[in-house]
């Protein structure tokens, strides 16, 4: 992985193999450690038991807490994580600028917004396991992107990246004031919103874990077939249409993949922020800008890192909880300082 | 651009002058209402707030703003309901409150609605206002009276000051001996064997699980009927892990999650959840819902609270002794 040789090549099973043996380590160890101490015996056997379906009638504690609570959890705690971070390395790519992701740009804003009016208003589409807030989410993240791009191509066609991040910031505030109005207007329906509006990975279940991993495969899946097209798109778009590429079928293609992924995510584990920012940062070193290398990379790297960021959440302040979103903030904010400052001392 | 400048001005100078009016007006107007009163009688009330200052009314106040919900709920339990020209926006018990002219509060608190509706005392609790907005209001004439209970020892307090501002001391007693009969009637059992333990619920699993912890009502009552707060090593109201409250396994659980009517109600909900079948509170069903903050106010109610609470221990025990 770190021979620097093989970085025109694509992300081979060997690689492949090494991320999901470390996924698989980081996974395990977030089975483990919780805010409940459970003997380490006991919860292998447990998490033996649960994997081949052989849970006895008498259960342990380890049981009680590992299949119904912790398990689904920690699950969509890596899920959530690698779709975010495959989504901030897809637009970082697709926009040719370091900064893009979600919360830059005000799509996890705008699916918290859907979100939050779908709770307030009651609105749910009949006859979907996961109506309502689901949807409204991924719809409004759709329409976030669309306007915040639309408006940036607008003003400035070759899409510097502070006219980007500048609209994103300006949408950002726009969306949140607006989700501070239906709060406000909403009465104590809503109040408990700003509880869930931080970020928390509480109460996720099998479904929601089920419904990370159907769109992270399917999204996910025609991401990663557009890691060329993004080879082409990081350098210009000039340079994507004049290689071939259909400028506009892969943006618009890459655009839903990422609002469907952010939509979900959001509407599962309210708005995780910095994620998709910083994993593809952390993680380029290692594979070079090679998107075939990179998306992939990303994909482990953001599960690893919101699996850390939620453990520890969930035992720092034991019995206590803490926010994810606090953590991944507090955490990403300063990963960021030192890439960027390690990076210009490097020029 | 000069001309909207010099209209800006203009306008600005109106505002100023129509502020000052307004400014002067109020004195006058509470100055006669005290001569109006001092003829009648001479009825000057002393109390001290729950800061420790000393406050002297020339009469029993007969305009009041009350900011939190509890006071408004004292002011009404006293029948002093009448006398409330304004409360603070999130005050909704009893239902006649709606009728009384809302103001923001806490850290919203506006100054400028206060003074508007001509107060002659303004109840409310030390959260959010700053020594110079206090001085504001006092020189507007309006007395501040500071309100702030902590514990149920502090209820009784507010009620005895509220019913003293209003002149209801009579009532006021009534109310406090009433409560405490609830009291000592449901902590009557709990000398006799540890209920057990019992976990609040303040907000449900969706939105991650928030507890009430020591130093709230919700503890000091538990505690009163010999119950013990699962979360009692918590400090206030807190987020907690699903994972403790299986491990600690609740023989009563709390919740005070409002239901709007739709999909399943609270108890209904807490009862579903995967993973909880084996807490004891799940398995035999004690799980109790009340939604009209009954428990989380320092006011009158917490003892009807203590009672349901006591109900759903002692269950047809209880129902018994009503009947006896």
């Amino acid at each position: 992985m770190k021979n620097k040789n093989t970085a025109t090549h694509g992300f081979g099973p060997k690689e492949y193999l090494l991320c999901a043996a470390a996924t698989l380590a980081v996974f395990l160890l977030c089975v483990c450690l919780g805010s409940v101490n459970l003997p380490l015996a006991d919860t292998l056997a447990a998490f033996r038991d649960i994997l081949t379906g052989t849970v006895p009638e008498e259960t342990t504690l380890a049981y009680r807490i590992l299949q119904p609570v912790r398990l689904p959890r920690i699950l969509c705690a890596s899920l959530s994580g690698a779709a975010l971070s495959l989504c901030g390395a897809c637009m970082q790519g697709l926009l040719k600028n370091p900064l893009a992701d979600g919360s830059t740009l005000g799509v996890s804003a705008g699916a918290s917004l859907g979100a939050i009016c779908s709770i307030a208003f009651g609105f749910s589409v009949p006859g979907l396991l996961f109506s309502g807030t689901m949807v409204s989410a991924v719809i409004a993240a759709f329409i976030s992107l669309a306007i915040i791009l639309s408006f940036a191509y607008r003003l400035d066609a070759s899409l510097s990246t502070n006219t980007i991040i500048l609209i994103g910031i300006v949408y950002s505030m726009l969306v949140s004031a607006m989700s501070n109005l239906v709060i406000t207007f909403a009465g104590d329906r809503v109040k408990t919103i700003t509880f869930w509006n931080m970020g928390s990975l509480q109460g996720t279940s099998y479904p929601n874990a089920a419904a990370l991993a159907i769109c992270l495969l399917v999204c996910g899946g025609i991401l990663l077939l557009t890691a060329e097209e993004l080879n082409a798109f990081s350098i210009g778009e000039e340079n994507a249409r004049s290689i071939g590429v259909n400028v506009r079928a892969v943006r618009l293609r890459v655009l839903i993949c990422v609002s469907i992924l952010i939509g979900v995510c959001v509407s599962i584990g309210g708005s995780i922020s910095f994620v998709g920012l910083i994993t593809p940062h952390l993680v380029r070193p290692l594979t070079g800008p090679n998107h075939k290398r990179l998306l992939p990379a990303s994909l482990f790297g953001g599960a690893i890192f919101l699996l850390l960021a939620d453990l520890c959440a969930r035992t720092i302040l034991a019995p206590r909880e803490l926010p994810i979103g606090v953590v991944t903030s507090i955490v990403g904010s300063i990963l960021f300082v030192h890439i960027f400052y390690t990076g210009r001392k490097q020029r | 651009m000069k001309k909207a400048t010099r209209l800006l001005a203009l306008l600005l100078s109106l505002a100023m002058t129509a502020g000052l009016m307004a400014g002067c007006a109020t004195p006058s107007a509470s100055k006669d209402g005290e001569k109006a009163s001092n003829e009648v009688e001479n009825t000057a009330v002393t109390f001290t707030d729950m800061t420790g200052r000393e406050i002297t009314l020339d009469a029993p106040a007969d305009r009041i703003v009350a900011l939190t919900a509890s006071d408004c709920e004292i002011l009404y339990a006293l029948g002093a309901g009448d006398k409330l020209v304004g409360r603070g926006e999130y005050c909704d018990y009893p239902a006649e409150v709606f009728e009384v002219p809302s103001v923001q509060s806490g850290y919203e608190t506006n100054i400028e609605q206060i003074i508007e509706l001509k107060p002659d005392v303004l109840v409310m609790a030390t959260m959010a206002q700053t020594v110079e907005q206090v001085e504001q209001l006092e020189n507007a004439g309006i007395k501040v009276v500071v309100s702030d209970a902590q514990n149920i020892e502090g209820v009784y307090t507010a009620i005895n000051m509220l019913g003293t501002l209003t002149g209801k001391t009579a009532e006021a007693t009534t109310i406090v001996d009433s409560m405490k009969k609830t009291f000592d009637e449901v902590s009557a059992k709990a000398d006799e064997e540890s209920a057990g333990s019992i976990y609040f619920e303040v907000s449900p699993l969706q939105y991650g699980l928030w507890t009430a912890g020591k130093g709230t009502f919700m503890d000091e009552i538990a505690n009163m009927l010999g119950l013990k707060n699962a979360f009692a090593d918590v400090e206030g109201w807190a987020e907690i892990s699903e994972e403790q409250v299986i491990e600690r396994a609740p023989d009563y659980i709390l919740t005070i999650t409002m239901y709007f009517g739709e999909g399943p109600t609270p108890e209904e909900e807490i009862l579903s959840r995967k993973g909880w079948e084996n807490i004891p509170a799940v398995k035999n069903q004690k799980i109790l819902n009340l939604q009209n903050n009954e428990l989380s106010r320092p006011a009158p109610r917490l003892a009807d609270a203590a009672r349901m609470l006591y109900d759903l221990i002692h269950g047809t025990a209880a129902e018994e002794d009503k009947a006896a």
